[in-house]
């Protein structure tokens, strides 16, 4: 019996080869930014290109803050604004998102479908079609130039609304009626129950929303005239626009790259370890 | 303290024809362990949710110890529920769990430690306190939820098929810890099952209930030895009572139960009730239970069966034990008796069939509605 378990199928061993050439594929670009930021000006031209760095160096990175101390904005405000906005943006969403989630997946009331499609519906939009808009939006409220102009077009995410009214609707209705025998208010209900049990769903929209804000230029580009309101994305992204043409410029951008995608790595390893960990210990079957 | 009263409830859902609940009137008293069965859609659970406060109450009054209660939310009811795939909050430990209603009451932190450590040693899940749900066994989850209830001390316990999760061994021990709680908290307790042996084990009344309308309410002896309708006489025993269409008739005096096969003379006591409803006498259904059948083989050497009894023959025998069930084909009708253990009969064996005519009902064949001493609520 024990050795007919063991046994490994022809098929498995197929499977298990053919994943781990795709995983190993899809890693290629993370391997190649990581070496790219520490390789010597060289080795940035080399042709063909090689993966792997063969002499590291820092020299890419004094490069860039060289650089960015030049400008009449530091590359520090910069990196604070950046901080903030990711920051605020993660937790207002995961609030808002929340709380409408836990409405729409637990309780009737009028229009409920209307919303719900509508919601869907907004899925669908290019982001691009929404600019003007927005643009009027915030100009209309007088937010230019002020951290809510960064989060109040992300603030409205009907992704992760839509991600967690699936979630909290798997929730089983009787744990929440129990709560409500037991002497929760719908506050409580939210706090105690909704919010711990949505865990999984919360880290999976914190992962995407953050990528999100933290890679985007578009509140920086159209509603911050004032150059200290900018974020780093916005800045690495006017460098490397502005270094394309330029061989001396390609070792800075390589750092700048780098940077840019470091704490996108960090938040994803750092949530999705908590999203398998309540998937196991949630007790939801 | 305790004390329930339904009076004319109703509960309709949007977009159906028939209430859910229809015309629920009913006193519940101090202390009693009432239970609610029937098939499943009967409305039993609705009612039970609404006693809980979790669903709205269309049309009626809902009182607690005299209190109108319709519109008190369900906190505020003095009421404890458990639930039937426990409701265990997967977040908090075994502990938090039994504590939360507590806490959120605000009682005092060493009065909640007391509390649920009295709770875990009743029901035997101390060593469990500091586990997540997620590693208990079924039988331990339902303690949980048990303990849930009692720590609150509340004046109703409303049960929602808490059994019906557990594996029959279980689920027999824990029925029999259930009463014994009961009995020992003297507290109210609504009970809802779909199975007709636990609420014959467990209720001081049971209240049979089909489509949302209430079919008897009765103490369990009375429910199984005076069933009010049709419905109530086969969905309270297993195996189910026998029916057989035939009608009564009068000659001399003497009333008998006449179909094709048999022609079966009624014991007086039954006279006084058929009086009554002579209209509906031209139709009846003839109840018998299995134990109120006998069979015995043939003499061979009569010609004519004796009186009371018919031919018949064996289809199959269901040995369960302590008897043996032994259905027979009467025409196109089975029937099933009960026989001791050790009588073994053939398949296709010729049998003598008779009832014991002081145990049998009788059942008007359009209302269903019992002729007998039971009927007097139809």
């Amino acid at each position: 019996m024990i050795r007919r378990l063991r046994r490994v199928t022809p098929f498995q061993v197929i499977l298990v080869t053919v994943f781990t050439a795709l995983a190993a594929f899809m890693s290629l670009p993370i391997i190649f930014i990581l070496n790219h930021a520490f390789k010597p000006q060289n080795e940035l031209f080399l042709f063909p290109p090689r993966f792997l760095v063969q002499n590291p160096t820092l020299r890419n990175f004094e490069s860039l803050i060289l650089h960015a101390s030049n400008a009449t904005v530091p590359f520090t405000r910069y990196l604070f604004n950046s901080l903030i906005v990711a920051g605020l943006t993660l937790g207002t969403v995961i609030i808002v998102s929340t709380m409408a989630g836990y409405v729409l997946a637990k309780y009737q009331f009028h229009f409920k479908q209307l919303i719900l499609s509508l919601i869907t519906l907004s899925l669908m939009f290019a982001p691009e079609t929404v600019g003007i808009p927005r643009y009027l939006i915030i100009s209309g409220l007088g937010i230019n130039n002020t951290y809510f102009g960064h989060i109040l077009p992300a603030l409205a995410s009907p992704i992760a609304v839509f991600m967690l009214v699936g979630f909290i609707s798997q929730i089983p209705g009787e744990l929440l009626e129990a709560a409500k025998m037991d002497g929760a208010s719908h506050f409580g209900i939210f706090t105690k129950m909704v919010l711990p049990l949505s865990v999984p769903a919360i880290a999976t929209i914190s992962i995407f929303t953050f990528q999100g804000v933290w890679g985007d230029v578009e509140t920086s580009t159209l509603f911050m005239q004032e150059e200290t309101m900018r974020t780093l994305a916005f800045y690495v992204n006017s460098l490397l626009s502005g270094l394309q043409n330029s061989v001396s410029g390609q070792n800075v951008a390589a750092a700048a790259g780098l940077l840019m995608f470091l704490p996108n790595l960090i938040i994803f390893l750092l949530f999705q370890r908590r999203v398998l960990e309540t998937m196991v210990h949630s007790g939801i079957k | 303290m305790g004390s329930i009263t339904f009076s004319h409830v109703y509960k309709h859902y949007k977009g159906e024809s028939r209430p859910a609940v229809n015309d629920f009137h009913l006193s519940i008293e101090e202390g009693e362990f009432l239970v609610l069965v029937g098939p499943s859609g009967c409305g039993k659970s609705t009612t039970l949710r609404m006693l809980a406060g979790l669903e709205d109450i269309t049309e009626g009054d809902l009182y607690i110890d005299e209190k109108f209660v319709n519109y008190v939310s369900p906190k505020d009811r003095d009421i404890a529920m458990v639930f039937q795939n426990y409701a265990l909050y997967p977040n908090l430990t075994v502990f938090e769990n039994i504590a939360l209603g507590l806490k959120l009451r605000k009682t005092a932190k060493h009065d909640i430690e007391l509390r649920v450590n009295r709770v875990a040693k009743i029901l035997e899940i101390s060593h469990l306190l500091e586990r997540k749900p997620s590693q208990l066994s079924g039988g331990q989850k339902q303690r949980v939820a048990l303990g849930r209830a009692i720590a609150r001390e509340p004046q109703v316990f409303l049960m929602d098929e808490p059994l019906s999760n557990l594996d029959a061994k279980l689920r027999a021990q824990t029925r029999a810890e259930i009463i014994k709680l009961q009995s020992d908290l003297k507290r109210t307790m609504v009970y809802v099952t779909h199975d007709q042996v636990e609420a014959m084990t467990m209720g001081t009344r049971i209240v049979v209930m089909k489509d949302g309308v209430i079919q008897q309410v009765a103490p369990p002896r009375q429910l199984y030895d005076e069933p009010a309708n049709l419905f109530v006489a086969g969905f309270i025993g297993s195996p189910q009572m026998n029916f057989l269409e035939g009608s009564l008739v009068r000659e001399d005096g003497r009333y008998y139960f006449l179909n094709k096969r048999m022609k079966l003379l009624v014991p007086e006591r039954h006279y006084e009730h058929f009086a009554v409803k002579t209209a509906s006498l031209r139709n009846c259904v003839l109840g018998v239970r299995p134990e109120h059948v006998w069979l015995k083989r043939e003499n061979e050497e009569k010609d004519e069966p004796e009186d009371g009894f018919v031919r018949c023959v064996v289809e199959m025998t269901e040995v369960t034990g302590a008897d043996s069930y032994v259905y027979v084909k009467l025409g196109e009708k089975t029937v099933i008796g009960r026989t001791e253990p050790e009588t073994m009969y053939e398949k296709e064996e010729k049998l003598l069939i008779g009832f014991n005519m002081n145990k049998v009902h009788f059942f008007d064949e359009q209302s269903g509605v019992s002729l007998a001493a039971g009927g007097e609520e139809g």
